[in-house]
């Protein structure tokens, strides 16, 4: 046995484990994460020795799939040439041609085993299988929301917890692991004692923990992933949470249960496998070349993206525009946008994230829970909720659903709910059935800040978020604020297709502070101080788009004016054409949609799982200009956010989009990638199957591990994948240097460029893509050579 | 109507779907998923024609049933439609679902013993294919093991009494036998048939401790549990219920049946609660349900059983296919502030307003006149409605939702009434009435008033001891189903990596 390892050493690589894994937001509320964010810091190849190692998760796709695009020319010798130039690791090919001869599937990638694997080998039982069903079986009960009536007790840690409930459960012994319980109840007090001694039992060396730590929590699946959501939300409180080590405590009291249990059988298979994760981290040349066809794939995309920028301007509108309107960056407002700008000259969106920079801890109408509607990376520094009468009468009416609701589910008057109500589910089936729903519900009354903010800070609030939409001149008459949400019943992840920058809520509640914001006289009157003159017969009013049914809804009564009656008939005329125009473009692309008029009923339909294609499909973010864009055909692929450099005096605004649309548009496209890359790792499995467990996740079938990512049916139509897994081409017009001086001064922003999990282009003053960021604060001009010629 | 409408026409058009499902294969079949549903829907429109006209063998239970199977049928095959849309094996699929939809469609509908059985048989083997849909899911093919063990062995119980009632009655038709049955006839080999039908219905409705597949069969897509849980399922209720008259020559049998299904009712209520999966919590409710149907049957009343069979049925089907509300659900819960805790007297209050409302709501609908077993079965409903009441009378409600919860209660307790009485009417005189009890009747009813009444009372207190330390043992216990499901897959190698690879 080797000498101990000193516990702070135990206990740092414990932590460094906990943050390879990613977070997982419970679904009421669910985001895009970045599945890599734990190895941000380095290259995709690394990341792929890594994953493979911990997980046996492959990071890109089958050559098969590169090999088709070579051969169909999407990829062209001159992509693969510039990524294999590119491409910095130390066991990369010859060259071009060693490259291409490499053509053969390599083997599946496999993670190094665990205690239980070996144990598995050694006894024919499957401890893998039987430990995934008890980690599950305890998480789900731990972790739950409150879909069951009798919960576990929360009070102590979740090591202490699953103590005392390991302790009582007998399952592990009747599956033929003797002792179990005894070996939990004797086991230390504190997780950070039990993974120092199950470390000594093990026999690991220091360099062995990291990788072995990451391993033992990838067998959790997505609960570990929820889990270390929890410590993310602890500590943007200013907190912390163990329980991702906690997890890894628990987890590894079942491999030293296991070790003394088959100790001998299994000694010479364990050595070798804690050899091999003392090894370095380092790519083998199979991943290299996975990872340089990877980046010739994303160059070809760029190619396409750089012609579709070539192409001629849209004509120029009148100087007053008739219309104006902010939609959310998310790639689905794109088609919505062109269809609505195609309608007439005089029309003009802008893209803005779509809280509109108010982001508060919103209280719903007759509710206590404060929903956090604004990115995740953010603090909501302000309060609001639904004002209105009602909201006693309403509560008494959701307490009563609420009682109704434990009737239906607790053990003696269940029997009576179904002898006295079961025959009303007759008509309840043929309602759902044939897709007949009572109208829908009474928007929420407007939201207010609660409290208020001082005048003041209203007006630098409101001079904020124009600044950085780049809106300060050429007010129209009406000025729409659209959020975002989507209509689907039935889907356990509804919260996927919101808006992810209102927290996965739907964004009207953002867009109504805004409009009530920038309508107060007293406002406007600080800002024509501070620059900013807002004409007096310019109406801001909020707006919802809604992306599966591409209706957009009005809040118009929210600042009733007859002035504007006009503008606002004409406004809801045009959306309802665009809305028309969108749905027969997205039909092309959606199952079973026709040309577009199904769509709203498909909303509506509780057996649709594919009710919209959500953001699948992204692969650029602009930052420019709209007059950059407008009339380009970027199929709903692209996030646009308006930027105007020359009006961003200290490039404030600029730093601003890096350092948080861009981070979260990259989280959004990682998201997607690792979903159709790493499936059974990184996607959240087949709807199907779906089994929501605890209000928070899915799993599949009968329990076991969290689901974590997007669903199979969300990234793939049956027949083909509807993704194309490129990492995000992030195309801002600026100048170069000033852009070289956010990435300087933010290295957490400029490590995903470096290490390519994104790409980075500077568009010149006519829009072009001129400049590709080479990393280490490095650009290289874009040759005419390597541009396309428009086909 | 035509007069030769027959029961074996309502199976024919998804007998039809399936071959057609079979044979075109690809991601997006046009045609069967399409032809699956007009299917669905002309078995509906023969089954509604079939129950006005009642051409024999039908009768009350068999039109009941036909009506039922044909109705939840065209929701799961319209919902299928939609769901699988993309799935690679979607026509097989179809296949498979409608062929098993057609087999329960024989099996309520069977005249005779032959067909009975032989419907029995097929459908749990067409239901295999189903749960085994993704076959290179471990899982599913544990769960789908055990449930095979399961049903051969209930197979082999189902023949037996077949051919034991055979023996006896002279005949293979189900409706002389049940008349001669009525009027005493049978003797010691009838008593064995029921006593083997019963077996039959205990493992096909998934009694304790053979209720373990059935909690673990979401390993397939949703359409297929709300199929078994709202249709096949319901078999073994069935079975007891067509052979009513047979079961109620041996009490002895029917006290058995009491037990074990009062038992699995409590158990899987209970069990139930410590479920944190929507699925799986709803798998559990239904053994809970299956249980206290059984137990109906077991007190003779076989009425009231099939009431439980179609309402349950119906719920459940719509609770299996709406279960991806479930985020939405429990978002919902927290909404309107903390849930008021009924004390120990709200709950007796609780419990004295509600056996008020059965004596009055009862006497409206002739409550002198049924029998013990009715009157002690009312009692246990009203149980389970005192909870509803406790939650309006805790000190921290406000008083509308007092008001609304006592609404509530009085208008399930007449549902309750009026469905009973309506059951009743519409079975009568298909369905033998429940006899008078002797003493080990009346002892069962009073073991059954206790049980589920201690339950009850312990259930309306919840709150007051379900996180006391000292129940956090019988929790994990509870919530592992009493490890019925691990000893089984010990058994049967559940865990082997022979089976897993």
């Amino acid at each position: 046995m080797t000498a101990p390892i000193n516990p702070s050493a135990i206990a740092a690589a414990a932590d460094r484990a906990a943050r390879m894994i990613p977070p997982l937001w419970p679904l009421a509320s669910s985001v895009a994460v970045n599945p890599f964010l734990g190895q941000a810091h380095e290259s995709l190849a690394t990341a792929a020795a890594r994953l493979s190692r911990v997980a046996g998760a492959a990071v890109t796709m089958p050559r098969a799939w590169y090999r088709e695009k070579i051969r169909t020319g999407a990829i062209t010798d001159q992509d693969l040439l510039d990524a294999w130039t590119r491409c910095g690791e130390a066991r990369k090919p010859a060259d071009v041609a060693a490259l291409r001869a490499d053509d053969a599937e390599p083997p599946p990638p496999r993670a190094l085993p665990v205690v239980a694997d070996l144990a598995a080998g050694a006894s024919g039982i499957d401890w893998p299988g039987l430990i995934a069903d008890r980690l599950g079986f305890w998480a789900a009960a731990w972790f739950d929301e409150g879909q069951a009536l009798w919960s576990t007790h929360r009070a102590k840690s979740a090591y202490a917890a699953w103590r005392a409930v390991a302790t009582h459960d007998l399952t592990p012994e009747i599956a033929g692991l003797a002792g179990f319980a005894r070996h939990v109840a004797d086991a230390p007090e504190t997780a950070a004692d039990a993974i120092a001694r199950a470390s000594a039992t093990l026999g690991l060396t220091e360099a062995a923990l990291e990788t072995y730590f990451h391993r033992v929590l990838m067998t959790w699946g997505g609960w570990a992933q929820y889990a270390r959501y929890h410590l993310w939300r602890a500590e943007a409180e200013g907190g912390t949470d163990p329980v991702v080590t906690d997890l890894l405590a628990i987890r590894l009291l079942w491999e030293e249960a296991l070790f003394h249990q088959y100790h001998p059988r299994i000694a010479d298979l364990w050595a070798g496998t804690l050899a091999a994760h003392a090894a370095p981290v380092e790519p083998t040349r199979d991943q290299v070349i996975d990872t340089i066809l990877q980046d010739a794939a994303e160059r070809a995309a760029q190619r396409a993206l750089a012609a579709t920028l070539a192409g001629a301007p849209s004509r120029i509108g009148p100087e007053r525009p008739e219309l104006q309107a902010a939609f959310c960056i998310d790639v689905r407002s794109e088609v919505f946008r062109r269809a609505l700008e195609s309608l007439d000259p005089g029309i003009r969106t802008l893209g803005f994230a779509g809280f509109f920079g108010m982001g508060t801890a919103h209280r719903p109408f007759a509710s206590d829970i404060a929903e956090r509607r604004l990115p995740v990376l953010l603090n909501p520094a302000l309060g609001s909720r639904a004002g209105g009468e009602g909201d006693a009468a309403a509560r008494v009416r959701a307490r009563a659903k609420r009682a109704w609701g434990r009737f239906r589910a607790a053990a003696v008057s269940s029997f009576a709910f179904v002898e006295a109500t079961g025959p009303i589910h007759a008509a309840r089936l043929v309602c759902d059935a044939i897709g007949v729903h009572a109208g829908a519900a009474d928007p929420e009354p407007a939201p207010r800040f609660e409290p208020e903010p001082d005048l003041p800070t209203r007006v630098g609030m409101a001079e904020t978020v124009l600044r950085a939409m780049s809106l300060t001149t050429g007010f129209a008459r009406l000025v729409l604020l659209a959020g975002h949400g989507a209509t689907v019943v039935n889907n356990p992840h509804a919260s996927a297709l919101r808006c992810g920058a209102c927290g996965g809520y739907s964004g009207e509640v953002n867009a109504r502070l805004l409009s009530g914001l920038l309508n107060d006289p007293a406002v406007r009157g600080g800002l024509a101080a501070r620059g900013i003159v807002i004409p007096a017969d310019t109406l801001f009013v909020a707006a919802l788009h809604d992306t599966t049914t591409d209706r957009v809804t009005l809040f118009d009564r929210d600042h009733a004016s007859a002035a504007h009656r006009p503008d606002l008939d004409r406004a809801r005329r045009w959306l309802a054409r665009a809305g028309g125009l969108a749905r027969a473009e997205r039909a092309l692309r959606l199952p079973r949609a026709g040309r577009g008029a199904s769509i709203a009923r498909r909303a509506r339909d509780w057996a649709e799982i594919r009710p919209e294609w959500g953001l699948a499909g992204c692969d650029a973010f602009i930052a420019a200009p709209r007059s950059r864009t407008a009339g380009k055909r970027l199929a709903g692929r692209a996030f646009l956010h308006e930027y105007d450099w020359r009006r961003d005096e200290g490039f404030g605004v600029l730093e601003l989009i890096l350092t948080a649309p861009v981070v979260v548009a990259s989280w959004i496209s990682l998201q997607y990638y690792g979903s159709t890359v790493a499936p059974d790792v990184f996607g959240g499995g087949d709807k199907l199957l779906h089994n929501v467990t605890g209000g928070i996740g899915v799993v599949e079938g009968n329990g076991g591990l969290l689901r974590a990512g997007l669903p199979r049916q969300s990234v793939h139509d049956g027949e083909r994948f509807v993704h194309d897994p490129l990492r995000l081409s992030v195309c801002i017009e600026a100048p170069r240097e000033a852009i070289t001086g956010v990435l300087r001064r933010h290295p957490s922003v400029r490590a995903l460029f470096d290490q390519g999990w994104l790409h980075l282009f500077a568009l010149d003053d006519a829009g072009q893509m001129a400049w590709r960021y080479q990393g280490g604060l490095a650009w290289e001009a874009l040759t005419e050579a390597r541009l396309p010629v428009a086909a | 109507m035509p007069p030769h409408l027959s029961p074996l026409m309502a199976p024919v058009p998804p007998l039809l779907a399936a071959m057609a499902g079979f044979l075109v294969p690809g991601v997006r079949p046009k045609a069967p998923p399409l032809l699956a549903e007009a299917a669905a829907l002309l078995s509906l429109a023969l089954a509604i024609a079939l129950a006005l006209t009642m051409p024999p063998p039908m009768d009350a239970v068999s039109a009941t049933m036909l009506l039922l199977v044909s109705f939840i049928g065209w929701v799961v095959v319209r919902f299928a439609r939609t769901y699988l849309d993309g799935e690679p094996r979607r026509g097989v699929f179809i296949g498979w679902l409608c062929l098993t939809l057609a087999a329960v469609m024989l099996l309520v509908t069977a005249g005779d013993v032959i067909q009975l059985t032989g419907a029995w048989i097929v459908t749990s083997l067409f239901l295999h294919r189903l749960l085994l849909f993704y076959p290179g899911r471990v899982a599913a093919r544990r769960a789908a093991r055990k449930k095979f063990v399961t049903a051969r062995i209930g197979d082999a119980a189902l023949v037996g009494a077949a051919l034991l009632l055979i023996a006896t009655y002279g005949t293979v038709r189900i409706a002389p036998m049940l008349h001669a049955a009525r009027s005493g006839a049978g003797g010691g080999l009838a008593i064995a048939a029921a006593g083997l039908l019963a077996i039959a219905a205990m493992l096909k409705s998934a009694q304790f401790p053979t209720h373990g597949w059935l909690t673990e069969v979401m390993e397939t897509p949703t359409p297929v549990s709300a199929l078994l849980h709202a249709g096949v399922i319901n078999a073994g209720g069935f079975l007891l219920i067509r052979f009513a008259d047979v079961m109620l020559l041996a009490p002895g049998v029917l006290a058995v049946l009491v037990i074990v299904g009062g038992f699995t009712a409590l158990f899987g209520g209970l069990v139930m609660l410590t479920q944190p999966a929507v699925k799986t919590a709803l798998a559990w409710s239904t053994v809970a349900q299956m249980g206290f149907m059984i137990f109906e049957c077991g007190l003779a009343l076989f009425p009231l059983a099939l009431l439980h069979v179609v309402a349950h049925s119906l719920y459940k089907a719509h609770a299996f296919l709406s279960a991806g509300g479930a985020v939405e659900k429990v978002a919902a819960i927290h909404r309107p502030g903390p849930v008021a805790v009924p004390g120990v007297g709200a709950v007796g209050r609780a419990f004295l307003a509600a056996l008020a409302i059965y004596a009055l709501v009862g006497l409206g609908f002739g409550l002198t006149h049924k029998t013990p077993q009715a009157i002690a079965l009312g009692a246990i409903l009203i149980f389970g409605v005192a909870y509803m009441l406790a939650q309006g009378f805790a000190d921290a409600a406000p008083v509308a939702l007092t008001r609304r919860t006592a609404v509530y209660a009085v208008a399930t307790s007449a549902g309750y009434f009026a469905l009973q009485a309506a059951a009743t009417a519409l079975t009568s005189p298909t369905l033998p009435p429940a006899p008078s009890p002797g003493p080990l009747e009346w002892a069962l009813i009073v073991l059954a008033l206790f049980s589920f009444g201690l339950v009850a009372i312990a259930q309306a207190m919840f709150p007051l001891w379900a996180w006391h330390p000292a129940a956090a043992g019988l929790r994990v216990h509870l919530s592992n189903g009493l490890y019925a499901n691990a000893l089984m897959d010990r058994l049967l190698g559940g865990w082997s990596v022979r089976d897993a690879s």
